[in-house]
């Protein structure tokens, strides 16, 4: 039994960790077209801030090919629970 | 970062640097470019042509904040000063450059730079803001450039007055609007950068098509070679790159107009979205200071220290600024420096000598002849506009030091 759910949480680890490279590509390559990753990056928002952002995005002509798999990687990566980075400084 | 990625890095930067929105192969090149570089790393930084190091918040196109140690003047150096771009910076051909202005006009007209330049040259200060500036500090966070304090300048500008400009086009001067339109254009589905201003703020003579700042060609960043002055207004108004003016009865009815650029009309509960029919277009700035001197985390002697500043009020003029050295408990007048002027800021300083050794928040609120006051808590709204907030340093006060 013990042995089935360590099976089991390893495979759910597993999905977890594709979904979040997923999640990473989708944005590196369909969030890049119009600005630069910072602006993405040094944002703290909640899930439904998020989902207007993609929304609003979609709208000015980005391609977003799975919604749910970039807003599920936005709102863990760059949620507003987590502390706001310091920018980085041109040279 | 591995090797590739770096190396598609330092290709994406080059290509950066010589940014030419217009040209779609070069922007082909850029985003497949993009796609395998992610942001820049503190072993690669970017560098930016024409500016020291700058708080960097979107190198693509260029987002660039003033860090607060570079406020140590009245006029914000051009290397210095914030940059703000929603769109591509433009490429422009200075010999073939025209404005057209049309729209409720006698005649259409093109002017040449050389023609502007022909024009009676106004120059005066004026203080550039975001309307955006201070984001960073909302609570709950909200989403756009997260700005501190830098997204905000003070130059002198010069060039036409922008009623010359519509006189030699005989424009009707009781029309409602001035539609004002610049060389950049939007990328993908983005809107274009439209702005309209009313026509009793279009054809008072400090609203100028500014040609120089701080004595020097328009850098192209800036808005090289022509951008909207706007004095008292925030940067919204400030278009860059201008190269259409439309006399009209309507306000253009793009995005940049509304929804964006408006602030809500009844304070609503932060967090929660407001309607667009609660929004009203913002036309102005409040009321605002800064502490350059010390700076937050510094530690001071107990022989005491000049603490400084500088304040400004849009349209109004800055009329007190009081410091407190107690978390604001007490406040004391500090002196204002420079001529009361509008637009333009203000110096403050006075002189502190602590009673103590420890730690000290040291807080500065501006008073301006509108009688408005720096609130304590800057009023929320969902795109997080017109922060203005009493401002606030903590120093440490030692014997030793």
């Amino acid at each position: 039994m013990k042995r089935v759910m360590i099976a089991g949480l390893l495979v759910a680890g597993g999905c977890l960790a594709a979904d979040d490279e997923a999640g990473k590509k989708a944005l590196r390559t369909q969030c890049v077209a119009c600005h630069s990753l910072r602006l993405v990056e040094s944002q703290r928002l909640s899930a439904a801030a998020w989902g207007k952002e993609i929304d609003k995005m979609v709208g000015w002509g980005a391609v977003v090919q799975d919604r749910s798999l970039l807003l599920d990687y936005l709102a863990s990566e760059y949620s507003n629970t987590k502390p706001v980075p310091k920018p980085d400084m041109s040279r | 970062m591995d090797g590739g990625d770096g190396y598609a890095l330092k290709f994406l930067m080059m290509k950066t640097q010589n940014y030419q929105p217009s040209r779609r192969a070069a922007l082909a090149s850029m985003f497949a470019m993009t796609a395998v570089a992610h942001s820049a790393t503190a072993e690669d930084p970017v560098a930016i042509a024409g500016k020291r190091p700058m708080i960097l918040h979107n190198d693509r196109p260029e987002d660039l904040e003033t860090p607060l140690a570079y406020f140590d003047q009245w006029i914000t150096p051009n290397d210095a000063f914030f940059v703000r771009q929603h769109l591509p910076r433009p490429v422009i051909e200075e010999a073939s450059y025209r404005v057209a202005i049309g729209g409720r006009t006698e005649r259409q007209m093109k002017l040449s730079l050389a023609e502007l330049r022909k024009l009676p040259q106004h120059k005066l200060p004026a203080v550039l803001e975001c309307t955006g500036n201070g984001r960073g500090f909302y609570q709950p966070r909200v989403p756009g450039v997260q700005w501190g304090r830098g997204a905000v300048g003070n130059a002198e500008w010069s060039g036409p007055r922008l009623v010359d400009v519509l006189k030699l086009a005989g424009a009707d001067l009781t029309a409602a609007y001035v539609t004002v339109n610049g060389a950049d254009v939007g990328v993908a589905k983005t809107p274009d950068f439209i702005r309209s201003m009313v026509m009793r703020k279009a054809v008072d003579p400090n609203t100028i098509l500014a040609m120089n700042m701080n004595g020097e060609r328009l850098p192209d960043l800036h808005g090289f070679p022509l951008r909207m002055v706007v004095p008292g207004w925030d940067g919204t108004s400030w278009v860059k790159w201008v190269n259409s003016l439309v006399v009209s009865n309507e306000q253009d009815k793009g995005f940049f107009m509304d929804p964006a650029y408006r602030f809500p009309k009844h304070p609503g509960l932060p967090g929660q979205p407001v309607d667009r029919a609660d929004l009203e277009l913002i036309e102005g700035m409040p009321v605002k200071s800064y502490i350059t001197a010390p700076a937050d985390g510094d530690k001071l002697p107990m022989a005491g220290a000049v603490l400084r500043g500088m304040a400004w009020a849009g349209e109004e003029h800055v009329t007190k600024v009081d410091v407190s050295t107690d978390g604001g408990s007490t406040w004391t007048a500090a002196q204002l420096s420079e001529k009361s002027l509008p637009y333009t800021w203000r110096l403050w300083k006075t002189e502190w000598r602590p009673v103590q050794t420890g730690f000290y928040t040291v807080m500065s609120r501006a008073t301006d002849s509108a009688g408005r006051v720096q609130p304590i808590v800057s009023r929320w709204n969902p795109s997080g506009y017109l922060f203005n907030a009493i401002d606030r340093v903590g120093v440490v006060v030692e014997a030793g030091a």
